[in-house]
């Protein structure tokens, strides 16, 4: 791998290890300095980041989505940025720490096991791919922080209840906003998936002669939609609030998980480039 | 010129002692009419249910706070005040008392944030008494200071130090927006008002209040701009409610798990706070293991209550570090009072034998010579005086020892100023 980019994937996955830690930090201790640094933190990580995809792009000469461990590195960007704005946008400050381990954990598996790939297919390195796999990991962002923010909805419901007021108490917004957020999320992470899912419809034929509406990809993809859509459903229908709807959320969210990672291990598909 | 005081608080002495001491606004007019005669020339009264605060500038060396005591014992005439139901206090130690007053840490509930209003007011009616001369108001506006300090730069003031407004924190854990949100209090009494009123402040949307005498419902209900519940109707419309807070004399449950449980099914699970702030308790505690309800009872609220002012008291030790750099910037000021009177004296005293030899020599200079000896004399005076003058300028400015001040002050006055206005200038 060139050098730079080699230095340039460590720096992004050690700039990921630091924020993480000044949110978790400032997470126990709360002092109202560290939050201006630690946001000033998450932003220079976003921006080598930046650089680092850039780089990539341009010395392997393809967007890096061709390896299931360079879109690691986008999913982690696309969290971790995605965060950024809602943290401006909304000045919730406490939830960093949960969406930002997210973040982190995927750039380190992406730097970990990512291949350089010089000579990649045409079909990889054209602009109906670009989109129908960037709108999917934006789907899928939506759907991780959604997760993340169940989580804290979930934690903070258990310490309310069992009166144990602990710095999960203190620190994280209240429920009615935990749910809003995660609603929020899910909602415009189905939107992007799917655009991802149309775009994949309607270019996917004409680009592969062997494709199939069952293709375990496709199917597991359509689970994933069909499973949001119900909890979306369900949540504007007053059905499904508070800590049920947090619930299912976290429930939906193992489950997609674990349909697409089932669906990789089908060599058959001819979604197997990703491989 | 030195500040001396009295402070009779929740520390020093008995509730029932406070309240014989404390001073109505009326009483404390009259009471500073009585220290102007007296005592004093300028001064402060702090009056409030925990305390009553007399500090003042006395008008002579001897007087000093027991004769405030005793001042205070003949305005009052109920009741004697023992040495144990006050703290004396004089010079350094007032001002630092007073600005741990102002910063409230010396409050009952520590970082009591009304305390700082009371003693703006009682400055401001010293003012208006002409109670309060240069040495009061620069007090003012350093007491004002370290409040204002200690609001902005320590945490002393957040969290909730009360039960009724821990209750209304953990409902803003929950629901984000006041104003969509209906609530119900039972109990017409203090707590429950007291309780009402938060919710009001937060901007609740709808505020009901149920209480078995209507026509205290009807009461607060008139106060807070809400309506009334009947008594009787509680359990069968309480799935209405997103908020209730329950805060009643009764013996028994006013509301039953079951009761809690219908209103719960009926609101589909959709979250329901009960705060139970009553003892013994209104609500079956066991509603709290259904899903959707945060139930606390007054235990609970305790608990928030209690890491609240352990939080506070971590945050004395910053607040005395302000209370230190406001009392170095006071008493740099205030050193200065004292030297300034004496720099003055003593310049004028010289000023004094130079006209004096000038005009002994005037007679035997020419016109054109006139001018330059006297130019030469203001220098050489002006010379002369340069250093004790700078000297004890920086020493008053340093504001870290008083009584060296005091020292020099009087030694300079001692050698160089005439104790008698007949010995000046008399030739031995």
């Amino acid at each position: 791998m060139n050098n730079a980019i080699h230095i340039l994937s460590v720096a992004t996955t050690v700039f990921y290890f630091i924020t993480f830690l000044l949110y978790l930090n400032n997470f126990f201790k709360e002092r109202k300095a560290f939050e201006t640094i630690k946001r000033t933190f998450l932003f220079f990580t976003l921006v080598i980041h930046i650089v680092y995809l850039v780089e990539r792009s341009v010395y392997f000469d393809h967007l890096p989505i061709t390896t299931p461990f360079e879109i690691f590195s986008l999913l982690a960007f696309a969290i971790a940025f995605i965060y950024f704005l809602i943290e401006i946008m909304t000045d919730i400050k406490g939830t960093g720490v949960f969406i930002l381990l997210f973040a982190f954990i995927f750039q380190t598996k992406s730097a970990l096991f990512s291949a350089d790939k010089f000579n990649v297919s045409s079909v990889l390195n054209n602009y109906p791919l670009g989109s129908h796999v960037i709108t999917a990991i934006l789907g899928l962002t939506g759907m991780s922080i959604a997760f993340a923010y169940s989580l804290m909805y979930f934690l903070l419901y258990k310490n309310i209840k069992s009166n144990k007021f602990s710095t999960i108490f203190n620190r994280l917004p209240n429920l009615e906003i935990l749910e809003k957020l995660s609603f929020y999320s899910i909602t415009i992470g189905l939107f992007l998936l799917t655009v991802s899912i149309i775009i994949g419809f309607i270019w996917l034929p004409s680009a592969f002669k062997d494709f199939s509406y069952f293709d375990p990809k496709i199917l597991s993809t359509m689970m994933t939609w069909l499973i949001y859509a119900a909890l979306i459903i369900l949540k504007l229908s007053g059905s499904l609030s508070g800590k049920r709807f947090s619930f299912y959320s976290m429930i939906a969210f193992v489950v997609s998980i674990a349909l697409i990672m089932s669906s990789a291990m089908f060599k058959s598909s001819f979604h197997d480039f990703l491989t | 010129m030195d500040i001396i005081g009295i402070s009779i608080n929740h520390k020093t002495a008995s509730v029932e002692k406070r309240e014989v001491l404390h001073l109505s606004v009326p009483e404390t007019i009259d009471f500073i009419q009585l220290l102007k005669k007296e005592l004093v020339d300028e001064g402060l009264i702090i009056s409030t249910c925990n305390r009553t605060e007399i500090f003042g500038i006395a008008k002579d060396e001897k007087s000093n706070y027991k004769h405030i005591v005793d001042l205070l014992t003949a305005f009052k005439k109920k009741s004697a005040i023992e040495s144990g139901d006050y703290v004396p206090y004089f010079s350094c130690s007032a001002v630092k008392h007073l600005f741990k007053v102002a910063a409230g840490i010396d409050s009952q509930i520590i970082g009591d944030s009304q305390i700082l209003g009371q003693v703006r007011e009682a400055f401001q009616l010293s003012d208006d008494l002409n109670f309060s001369g240069a040495l009061m108001h620069k007090l003012k506006d350093f007491t004002m200071r370290v409040g204002k300090r200690s609001v902005t730069e320590t945490r002393i003031g957040e969290g909730a130090v009360t039960v009724s407004f821990a209750a209304v924190k953990v409902i803003e854990k929950i629901f984000a927006d006041f104003h969509s949100k209906k609530a119900l209090i039972i109990g017409a009494g203090e707590t429950g008002e007291l309780a009402a009123v938060h919710l009001k402040d937060k901007e609740i949307g709808e505020l009901f209040i149920a209480n078995r005498t209507k026509e205290r419902a009807d009461a607060l209900a008139e106060k807070l701009s809400g309506k009334v519940l009947d008594f009787e109707k509680i359990q069968e419309r309480l799935h209405e409610f997103d908020i209730v807070i329950s805060a009643t004399s009764s013996e028994d449950f006013i509301l039953s798990f079951d009761d809690v449980k219908s209103a719960s099914s009926k609101r589909k699970r959709s979250p329901m706070v009960i705060m139970d702030i009553a003892v013994p308790r209104d609500v079956d505690p066991k509603a709290k293991k259904l899903d959707g309800i945060f139930y606390n009872d007054i235990d609970s609220l305790n608990i928030i209550v209690e890491q609240n002012l352990k939080k506070r008291e971590r945050e004395i030790p910053l607040i005395e570090n302000i209370i230190m750099e406001e009392m170095i910037g006071f008493f740099r000021w205030y050193n200065t009072l004292d030297i300034v009177p004496t720099i003055k004296e003593f310049r004028d005293f010289f000023e004094e034998i130079r006209r004096d030899e000038f005009e002994k020599v005037k007679h035997k200079l020419h016109d054109h010579e006139m001018e330059k000896i006297e130019n030469m004399t203001k220098r050489l005076i002006g010379r002369v005086l340069h250093n004790p003058t700078m000297k004890l300028k920086n020493l008053s400015e340093k504001g870290t020892n008083y009584e060296q001040v005091k020292h020099y002050s009087a030694i300079l006055r001692e050698l160089f100023l005439p104790n008698n206005k007949n010995d000046e200038f008399k030739e031995e």
